[in-house]
């Protein structure tokens, strides 16, 4: 066949196709920005659905396309046919496929998809619980054997204040508003929870590191106030919102690590197939910590820090808040769902 | 699969189709952009704070400010991609998308995943883009992604074509058509028009029939009528 009739004969069929897509793309925004996106402006776009046989004659175009495209660029290679044939092909490939599902919802992610994550990561959770343990011991051993650790933890006026019996973290709160305190709070817990498991993809080095840093920290900083008789006052101030805090920092450090261990011991996958599957699973628990840390904010800018609120209550709050948690993480939805993960 | 480049994807039929991979220079240009619209994005939500600070008191506007930044640091690109199908104000300018490593349109998940690990990609991102033939970044190698050149470039399509004449000659002609306008040395330009039509005379001497009696602009434009050319 020679190029021009080539063109006669098989032309018109590529631009009822570019047509068809590009009516596609126009019904969809019309859908997109009609009565029923309206009503649920929070839903993802979706695809419109057009008719069954709109879709069997827009696939029949689209693999009529592609067999055109593959025989221009195989006869006619460099030429203006080609190129509109390849660009054609690639907007129907972009346009007709498609590797996923769309979401199913906020009900399903709450009741299967985060409980069935976070339940195939309880290993790395025990791992970077255990290093995260490990560390505070460590921080608290050296703040006991190194008096000089407080100078350099808290510097010389919170170790004057610890000195007098009066806690470091009173200027925070007396200083700053608490609904600025708790935003900022948000954000910085935010920013470290992120940070933890984008971080894994450096072979779980970052989360590691920050498991590491902040087990010292919390351990060192205790010790300090232990030599100044002051632990029950500053286990008194974190009693509300310590516990479910340093555990969605250990979940989100977790979830970096399950990154790293995909990329150091892939197994039988390739190493880009093998985080792309992790990073789907670890994003769903990430994304399910996130809420809890907006949470914890408000306790820790309002009720840590008043001190009219009795210390049992603040434990109790403390405790309520992980149980719930775990509730939520530990629900007997579907753990076993393996289509959840590396669907992304 | 051992025969086909990094760059090509399989299709339906197993048909072998190309992904234009934006390289590592456009992709630094979008992000540059997208840099410049983050920080205008900023300055707007201050100035929104600051205007706002005169209803809403002190602490809460301040709060409101923290969280706002907060958001357009981490959300911009990621809502930005998942609104637009894999695309931001940079790469729209660049004309780039995000799409899956099949072709295909990224989904929310994919998306979300890539820009999550942006702060490692500030470090990382721009020496892995260069290295790796089909310039992908952390982010990218986690959710399964390409960045690839979206649109069509203009493309003249002749409609006639003398006998004997091959895929060489017709790419040749169409080249030249595309580029004409844009050739600053006319009578350059002229002769080249004007051996082709030279060469459209030898082979088909029925196309140029009538040509000199329609006033039409110069070789160039006779060439175009002659072979019926198409800018599409």
């Amino acid at each position: 066949m020679d190029y021009a009739r080539f063109l006669r004969l098989r032309r018109p069929l590529w631009e009822d196709f570019g047509r068809r897509l590009a009516s596609l793309r126009e019904t969809r925004e019309m859908r997109e920005t009609g009565a029923r996106h309206r009503r649920r402006p929070w839903r993802r776009r979706e695809p419109a659905a057009p008719s069954y046989a709109e879709v069997e004659e827009l696939a029949f175009a689209y693999r009529q396309v592609l067999h055109d495209h593959a025989l221009a660029a195989n006869r006619f290679p460099g030429t203006g046919a080609a190129r509109q044939l390849a660009a054609l092909a690639l907007a129907g490939t972009r346009r007709l496929t498609r590797r996923s599902a769309p979401g199913r919802g906020l009900r399903y992610f709450v009741v299967h998809a985060f409980p069935g994550a976070f339940q195939r990561q309880l290993g790395l959770l025990g791992l970077a619980a255990t290093v995260f343990g490990g560390s505070c011991l460590l921080g608290l051993v050296l703040a006991a054997v190194q008096p000089g650790l407080g100078n350099l933890l808290l510097g010389p006026r919170a170790v004057a204040g610890l000195a007098e019996g009066r806690l470091w973290t009173e200027s925070l709160t007396t200083t700053v508003p608490p609904a600025v305190a708790s935003s900022g709070i948000a954000t910085n817990n935010l920013s470290v929870a992120l940070a933890a498991w984008g971080g894994g993809v450096l072979a779980g080095v970052v989360p590691l590191y920050m498991l590491v840093l902040n087990g010292l920290l919390l351990g060192g900083v205790i010790g300090i106030a232990m030599r100044y008789s002051m632990a029950a006052e500053l286990l008194g101030f974190v009693a509300a919102h310590g516990p479910l805090e340093l555990t969605l920092i250990m979940v989100a450090a977790a979830a970096g690590l399950g990154l790293g261990r995909a990329l150091v011991a892939a197994g039988d996958l390739p190493r880009a197939e093998a985080m792309r599957r992790a990073g789907h699973d670890s994003l769903l628990v990430l994304l399910g910590c996130l809420p809890w840390f907006v949470v914890l904010a408000a306790v820790e800018a309002r009720i840590s820090p008043d001190p009219s609120v009795p210390v049992a209550f603040k434990a109790a709050l403390g405790l309520g808040l992980l149980l719930l948690f775990f509730g939520a993480a530990l629900a007997p939805g579907r753990a076993g769902d393996e289509a959840d993960a590396g669907s992304s | 699969m051992a025969d086909f480049d990094r760059e090509s994807i399989l299709a339906l039929d197993n048909i072998r189709l190309e992904l234009p991979v934006a390289s590592v220079g456009s992709r630094c240009l979008a992000g540059v952009i997208d840099g410049c619209a983050v920080a205008v994005l900023l300055v707007l939500w201050l100035l929104l704070c600051s205007v706002l600070a005169f209803w809403v008191s002190g602490a809460w506007g301040l709060a409101i400010g923290v969280a706002g930044v907060f958001l357009v640091e981490w959300g911009y690109f990621a809502g930005m991609e998942i609104a637009t199908g894999g695309r931001t104000l940079g790469k729209m300018a660049a004309r780039l998308r995000a799409v899956t490593a099949a072709g295909a349109e990224a989904g929310a998940g994919a998306l979300l995943v890539r820009n999550l690990v942006r702060d490692v990609d500030y470090l990382a991102g721009v020496p892995l883009m260069a290295v790796d033939p089909l310039a992908r970044r952390l982010g990218d190698r986690l959710a399964g992604t390409l960045v690839v050149h979206e649109g069509r470039a203009p493309a003249v399509i002749l409609g006639r074509v003398p006998p004997g004449w091959g895929a060489r000659e017709v790419a040749i002609v169409e080249s030249f058509l595309l580029r004409a306008g844009q050739l600053r040395d006319a009578a350059g330009r002229d002769e080249m028009a004007g051996r082709l039509l030279a060469r459209v005379e030898r082979d088909a001497p029925e196309l140029l029939a009538g040509l000199g009696r329609r006033g039409l602009e110069g070789p160039v434009g006779m060439l175009r009528q002659a072979l019926a050319a198409e800018e599409r």
